[in-house]
């Protein structure tokens, strides 16, 4: 048996500081979005969901002296990963000599000031201060990266790679993102309303969450208490736009499905869906539409929990999937707060139900770059066997590398100047070296796209930071910050390859490649892709190296 | 007016990246967005907003405003002429 157990969960977030907190908040919809407090940011006018506690208190609980520097983004997800293994009823000396990987999700832990938090500094410093030490890697595809971290965990388990997965994401709120989602104009200056007709955007919030994953029949050797488990999963790439999302959601269409046909449910099994459900204009009727494209005429009670927690970015996959193992835990339906006008672009959300039974939840998570997760969280295990068969031939093949500015000229054989007009060098060089060896391994369009980067858009996240130092909180430039998470390069790649298929970012020092490879790999043996293109991208100093890696 | 419709084409030139066009590329009364005009999209529109705040103190609410006023050159500096702060 392969079935992936959930055995230890733990969460902060704007709604409370542990589950107990965060289950009183949503059975009496008290919504943790108010005026900020703690973030120095001018924009009183924008509400968001912090975590009600100061980063002194923070260090504090976890007997961080206050001298000793770590992220707000840090300093969140070491709480809240404290608190999943006390829940799992393991430790970090209980740990020692066993094969555990801890993966994190986080973007702008990354960006804020990458020369000293890179991702994959963040989380070697979760691990530092929680007192870990294990293999790690931290994945940055924006607003579902938490969600793919749960995703890689549980296909690293059922590869047999590991034995036990401490997976989630964790985001702080910083001035950088919040004046960039402003510049994007999609922030509500009220307590957002996802799926109402009078929606106008989201609010931030913040937090961390992470899941102990183990195979099934280890965790009953271990007499490990199972909260749930996880039944199937997706991951898939709108492949439209950089931040807006398609008309037909075909991204977020292809993950549900996928997700669904995996833990071999038909629509009708699901009993609850916890939408991304963001409260903007497009991702809400983009999002409804696909919804009813994968349900039909039998679309179960939907809700969002973003009017109560705030979107928490990278955090949102991990926060919302511990939120639904609440709701099962607990018999209930956690209500759409703040919904009150229908209209025909979106589906009408469920309200705060009590005492229903919930065997399956599908919880989603999309993020800039059209990365659209969806993972289903069941009741009971559904007794599969893996389908992950490592007998099969890998190769390498038409691998390019670029280091000098001046090999960019050469991107005008594949690209109008219209079409590079907004890309800074590190997009050009990873343009060039992905399309030179798409060219030479004779492939239109992988059936997956994995990229590797240390630093992610340094230049981009530099420039937004200098604007901020020089001008203050105004005039950032949109097409920088939609340029500055991680996985742009991913992105762009697949929008312009027209590749909906899986799509994911590393970034874990120099490990990263490392990472990148080993996932192209994992995906050929699980059957779900043949040819899969892998780039190594990173800028100061130039560096991008694309291959192809293809079963034969 | 002349002047402003200048100045404008100038400063969209740069912000845009449209590295390869001078001001008499474009038709002043030519649409800015779609086929048949100079091609600009969505992104170019959140742009221009941030534009007009920067330099003429014009504040606009919404994307969708933006684009009933991004039509081509000689609206925008209408616009611009009659609103403009500073």
């Amino acid at each position: 048996m392969t079935d992936i157990a959930i055995t230890g969960s733990g969460i902060i977030c704007a709604i409370g500081n542990d589950k107990e907190q965060v289950r009183n908040s949503l059975l009496s919809e008290k919504t943790g979005i108010e005026e900020l407090r703690y973030l120095p940011s001018c924009h009183r006018e924008l509400p968001v969901g912090e975590v009600k506690l100061s980063d002194t208190e923070l260090k504090q609980a976890l007997a961080i002296s206050p001298e000793e520097e770590y992220s707000r983004t840090a300093l969140l997800g070491a709480y809240a990963l404290r608190q999943t293994l006390a829940d799992a009823g393991l430790s970090p000396e209980s740990l020692k000599g066993k094969r555990v990987t801890l993966i994190s999700g986080t973007t702008v832990g990354g960006t804020e000031a990458s020369e000293h938090y890179s991702c994959g500094n963040n989380t070697k410093n979760i691990a530092r201060i929680v007192g870990l030490d294990c293999q790690m890697t931290s994945i940055s595809t924006a607003c579902s990266s938490a969600m793919n971290a749960i995703i890689l965990g549980a296909r690293m388990l059922l590869a047999g790679e590991t034995d036990i997965v401490l997976a989630g994401g964790t985001e702080a709120l910083s001035v950088f993102h919040l004046n960039g989602f402003n510049s994007l104009m999609i922030l509500d200056h009220q307590v957002c309303r996802p799926f109402d007709a009078t929606r106008q955007g989201l609010n931030l919030g913040e937090g961390a969450a992470y899941l102990v994953l183990e195979r099934t029949d280890d965790a009953q050797i271990r007499e490990a208490g199972i909260q749930a488990y996880i039944t199937g999963w997706g991951n898939r790439c709108d492949a439209y736009h950089q931040t807006a999302t398609s008309e037909n959601g075909e991204g977020a269409f292809l993950a549900m499905a996928e997700a669904l046909n995996m833990a071999d449910l038909q629509p009708g099994d699901i009993d609850y869906i916890n939408a991304h459900g963001t409260g903007t204009i497009d991702n809400d009727r983009s999002e409804s539409t696909a919804l009813n494209r994968v349900f039909v005429e039998s679309l179960p009670p939907v809700s969002s929990t973003k009017s109560l927690t705030g979107h928490t970015t990278s955090a949102s996959g991990s926060i919302e999937a511990v939120i639904c193992l609440i709701a099962m835990k607990g018999h209930f339906i956690p209500g759409n707060y703040g919904w009150k006008n229908q209209t025909p672009e979106c589906i009408s959300p469920s309200p705060i139900t009590a005492d229903t039974t919930l065997h399956h939840i599908l919880c989603n998570s999309f993020g800039f770059g059209g990365n659209d997760s969806s993972l289903v969280i069941s009741d009971l295990a559904p007794h599969r066997k893996s389908a992950v068969n490592s007998q099969q031939t890998i190769v390498t093949c038409g691998e390019t590398v670029i280091t000098q500015e001046d090999e960019l000229k050469a991107l005008s054989t594949y690209l109008s100047p219209m079409e590079s007009r907004r890309m800074c060098q590190l997009m050009k060089a990873a343009f060039l070296t992905s399309l030179r060896t798409l060219e030479t391994a004779g492939i239109n369009k992988p059936d997956a796209v994995i990229v590797a980067t240390q630093y992610g858009m340094l230049g981009n996240g530099k420039k937004i930071l200098d604007t901020l130092n020089e001008q203050g909180e105004e005039g950032i430039s949109p097409t920088l910050f939609m340029q500055s998470t991680h996985n742009t390069l991913a992105g762009a790649l697949a929008i312009h390859l027209g590749c909906h298929g899986y799509n994911i970012t590393y970034s874990q020092g120099e490990d990263s490649l490392l990472w990148a490879v080993r996932d192209a790999e994992r995906l050929i043996h699980e059957g779900k892709a043949r040819t899969v293109l892998v780039g190594l991208h990173d800028e100061m100093p130039l560096y991008s190296k694309s291959m192809i890696i293809r079963k034969i | 007016m002349e002047e402003l419709i200048l100045e404008l084409k100038k400063e969209i030139i740069k912000v845009l990246n449209l590295e390869d066009m001078t001001p008499e590329d474009i038709d002043s009364q030519a649409p800015l967005f779609g086929a048949g005009g100079l091609g600009l999209d969505s992104i170019d529109v959140l742009e221009l907003i941030v534009l007009l705040e920067k330099h003429y103190g014009i504040r606009l609410a919404n994307a969708a405003e933006g684009k009933k006023i991004f039509t081509n050159m000689e609206n925008i500096a209408r616009y611009v002429s009659e609103n403009r702060k500073r």
